[in-house]
């Protein structure tokens, strides 16, 4: 592994960081313990110049490793910012904020503590009642020494002046010398008493009361000193306690620099060992004060440092922390705006590589995740793009194979979609229609088709086919001059929801099969009148043939003969006039005049004339409630109602039922005329409306088409089916509209 | 505000320190058979405060620093030898004297009592016929030598808290050639 990778691999290892912070925290703690040890250290070693140094050095080290810290990084936000590189304003931010957070109340507390540390040394060492009492109490003990020094010298000099009279240089003179020197000791008070010739020794006696058991050697120093200027005093110790003797000299009158030949008188004075030991204790109470004093700058450096450098190890931690967790917060995201925006320029592929089991961490899996989603759904997406474009191909094909199929169909085929919008006409559908593409193509239906002849066409559009999603339906128009007659065969249909997305017309013109059934109608009517009326001309001329016979012979039953003939002849002419008018009404049908009709009368009405004539065969009505009256030309419809009536009872036998129900659909009245007769078979369903066609053996063949006739002019429809579970029901639908 | 405070801390520190500044004079040198024996004087360095923290007790003092070089005429005179001579007081309260003792890389070579501050002044700052260098036979007569003292005189803070050394310039004594020792 190369070194930097370790490096960086060691500095995001939190190991390290906490060891660092442990590591810290025993420092800082260590300090702790020794400020508070350093209460009891010496003052010398508190203000050691060594120990100033020491701290000021590990100061400025950690000085420069705050600075460092803070301005490698602070270089690097600005390079980063001048690099552009994406997250820097976050990042700079938000270690600004971090480091603002522990720099400032660091800082300030710094100012104030150390504000406060040296107003707390400047009060202790400006207390006068402390400084009074130290100088006070120096005083008197020095004062105390000066005045036993003051006494010992003027005991000694009025010794000197004793022992000057008993001419002590004289040998001969010794005895009386030092009776003297004893009654001195004893008058004087004194400890000890020597006398010298310059710095020769003489005389010395020790006063026995004293308790010295040695006599006191002043040192030749201390004589040539007490030659020199007369007098001189020393304290010295003695015993090796704390007695202290102060030992005085008093020199005769002489030249300074002479020495010998003159007489010299040493005193000794014990100081009470209990004044000598507080007198002591006071200076050296008043010299602590002093040397605290005068290491006042010290002391206060010292602690200053030592709060500086506490102050700094917080400083260079809490930013050292604060980097690091705006490194934690600032590299994932970093990271995460790199890969947005190496996501946003198509790299489905990148992956953000970061440590982070925080929920940062959890943001990058989860965004790695969701990059890997994209670019499986983009390669899924390219699939189906490409598939569909394919399948658009495909469908582009086809579309023009319909197209082209569509154009050359002899239907017409109309398509619409759910809102009721014209998608396509083929070109049959606007040749039958008479109109252009831009007529309609694009526009809703009931603006394509306004006027009223082509308006049924957008009211079969409108209509609800029910169940079936088919509505099969004939109807005339007036287009131009001339009458056209269409089939239309509407289609919805439905998405996968079920809901109507569009509707498909297909329009058969059936005016030229129809004008050839009516011929082939009139034909067969023609046939069938041309049969009728020579079905009565045969009887006629075989009874005109019958008289004419009879009268040639004169036969005598010529006249009943005549009569018979007659009476045949008339009853045949008058079932041909019978059926010249029931032809004569088919052909002058008026047109209806439609009214507001009251349902429920008028069914009761035609029922009326049926019930109780076939016994077993019950006829019923059932008007629904939301068609109590309806708009139609109410003598047509109950002639067709009759007619229908009038057929189902015939077809029915005992037990049996009649029933009509009426009921609105979809705005239309629908009126069903159902029976539980034998019912029509197949193949003559096809021809049930046709003029002169009939199952019956005696009927003319018109009543059904004069039904289907009085439908059609109310613009309404009429079918039969098979009623279940047997007989036939006719269905007659009149639009309302 | 703070234009004017780096000024005043730029003043005190390249200037008004040096204004008082205390020296050494040049020192004699006695080449005593195998020893370099040097005299000299300190000035300036027997401050007020210093005397002041001496009456309180505190060890206090000076210490000479001695080095001994080969001269070079074109090059850098390089070290031969080092040492160092401390002069430390200690006031007696009780029998008010000052006990002065001298060490010289360590060992107490002298020690002098003074009773008044002329006479601890003096024996601090005047120093006499200190032997600072025992000449070895691993000088060559024939190269010239000098010696270079000077005098560290203790410390100071700076804005409370920064300390500095005080001490004096070096000062050098004659060149000299060791004498020639008989194999």
């Amino acid at each position: 592994m190369a070194l930097r990778e370790r490096f960086q691999a060691y500095r995001k290892d939190t190991r390290w960081i906490i060891g660092g912070l442990a590591i810290l925290l025993l420092a800082l703690s260590l300090l702790y313990y020794l400020t508070q040890r350093g209460k009891d250290l010496p003052s010398e070693l508190v203000t050691n110049r060594v120990l100033l140094f020491v701290l000021w050095y590990i100061n400025l080290t950690l000085i420069l490793a705050v600075l460092f810290v803070l301005a490698r990084n602070l270089f690097k936000l600005v390079m980063e910012r001048h690099n552009r590189i994406l997250g820097s304003r976050f990042k700079t931010r938000l270690v600004a904020t971090y480091i603002g957070l522990s720099l400032i109340p660091v800082l300030l507390l710094f100012a104030y503590g150390s504000r406060m540390l040296q107003g707390w040394i400047d009060r202790w060492f400006d207390e006068p009642a402390i400084q009074e009492v130290a100088t006070q109490g120096h005083a008197v003990a020095q004062e105390l020494f000066r005045q036993i020094e003051q006494t010992a010298l003027r005991d000694t000099g009025r010794a000197l002046l004793e022992i000057e009279e008993e001419s002590p240089r004289n040998p001969r003179r010794r005895p009386q010398v030092q009776r003297r020197m004893g009654q001195l000791l004893e008058e004087l008070d004194l400890d000890f008493l020597a006398v010298y010739d310059g710095t020769q020794f003489v005389h010395a006696l020790l006063n026995p009361q004293s308790g010295l058991e040695d006599l006191p050697e002043p040192g030749e120093r201390f004589l040539v000193e007490a030659l020199r200027n007369s007098q001189a005093t020393r304290m010295v110790s003695v015993g090796g306690g704390e007695e202290r003797l102060v030992l005085t000299a008093v020199a005769a009158a002489g030249d300074g620099d002479v020495l010998e030949g003159r007489t010299l008188t040493v005193a000794g004075t014990l100081i009470d060992a209990d004044i000598a030991s507080k007198s002591r204790q006071l200076i050296q109470a008043y010299q602590g004060y002093r040397q605290l004093e005068v290491s006042k700058s010290r002391i206060e450096a010292g602690y200053l440092l030592n709060f500086l450098m506490v102050t700094l190890l917080i400083l260079l931690a809490s930013s050292w922390v604060g980097l690091y967790l705006a490194r934690q917060i600032t590299v994932p995201i970093q990271a995460l705006a790199e890969a947005t925006k190496r996501i946003s320029d198509g790299d489905l592929d990148f992956q953000v590589e970061v440590d982070a089991d925080d929920e940062l961490g959890v943001l990058v899996h989860s965004f790695n995740s969701m990059t890997a989603e994209l670019q499986r759904n983009k390669e899924l997406l390219e699939e189906s793009n490409l598939e569909l474009l394919m399948s658009n191909q495909r469908l582009a094909e086809e579309r023009a194979v319909i197209s082209a199929v569509l154009q050359n169909l002899a239907a017409g085929v109309i398509s619409v979609d759910e809102e009721g919008t014209v998608l396509t006409c083929n070109g049959a559908a606007l040749k039958m229609l008479q109109q252009e593409e831009s007529d309609c193509i694009g526009r809703p239906v009931r603006e394509a088709w306004s006027d009223p002849e082509r308006g049924k066409l957008a009211k079969l559009f409108e209509m609800d086919a029910g169940q079936s999603r088919r509505i099969t339906q004939d109807f005339r128009m007036m287009l131009g001059d001339d009458w056209k007659t269409f089939e239309a065969k509407v289609t919805t249909m439905q998405d996968r929801h079920g809901m109507v997305s569009g509707r498909v017309m297909v329009l058969e013109e059936l005016t030229e099969l129809v004008k050839a059934q009516q011929m082939a109608a009139w034909s067969e009517a023609a046939r069938r009148i041309a049969h009728e009326i020579k079905n009565p001309l045969t009887p006629i001329r075989l009874s005109a043939e019958r008289m004419l016979k009879k009268h040639e012979q004169k036969a005598p039953d010529l006249g009943e003969t005549l009569e018979e003939g007659v009476e045949l002849i008339k009853r045949e002419v008058e079932a041909m006039k019978s059926m010249v008018d029931e032809f004569s009404r088919f052909a002058r049908m008026p047109l209806p005049r439609p009214s507001e009709v009251e349902l429920e009368g008028f069914v009761d009405e035609a029922l009326n004339l049926y019930r109780g004539i076939k016994p077993g065969v019950e006829v019923t009505a059932r008007i629904d409630d939301d068609a109590q009256s309806a708009r139609f030309d109410a003598e047509q419809i109950k002639r067709a109602l009759i007619n229908l009536l009038d057929n189902a009872l015939d077809a029915t036998e005992a037990p049996g039922e009649v029933s009509v129900a009426v009921h609105r659909h979809n705005g239309s009245l629908e009126i069903n005329i159902s029976d539980t007769g034998e019912g029509i078979p197949p193949d003559a369903k096809e021809k049930l409306f046709l003029p002169h066609f009939s199952t019956k053996r005696r009927g003319t063949g018109l009543g059904l088409s004069i039904v289907h006739r009085i439908i059609s002019d109310h613009h309404g429809t009429i079918q039969a089916d098979d009623n279940d579970p047997q007989g036939t029901i006719f269905t007659i639908t009149l639009p309302q509209q | 505000m703070f234009q004017s405070t780096a000024w005043v801390l730029t003043a005190f520190l390249f200037f008004g320190s040096s204004a008082d500044k205390p020296y050494m004079t040049e020192p004699e040198l006695v080449i005593d058979g195998g020893r370099a024996v040097v005299s000299f004087d300190l000035v300036g360095g027997f401050t007020e405060e210093l005397f002041e923290q001496i009456q309180t007790g505190l060890a206090t003092g000076f210490t000479y620093q001695f080095n001994l070089l080969r001269d070079h005429l074109r090059w850098a005179d390089n070290r031969i030898d080092t040492s160092e001579l401390q002069v430390v007081a200690m006031y007696n309260a009780v029998t008010r004297e000052y006990l002065i003792n001298y060490k010289q890389d360590g060992k107490l070579i002298d020690s002098r009592i003074a009773r008044n501050r002329e006479e601890l002044e003096q024996a601090m700052t005047r120093i006499e016929s200190i032997a600072a260098f025992v000449l070895g036979h691993d000088l060559n007569p024939d190269k010239r030598y000098l010696i270079k003292a000077r005098a560290k005189l203790g410390s100071r803070t700076i804005m409370l808290l920064i300390p500095t050394r005080i001490e004096t310039d070096w000062v050098t004594t004659r060149k000299f050639r060791p004498p020639a020792t008989e194999p």
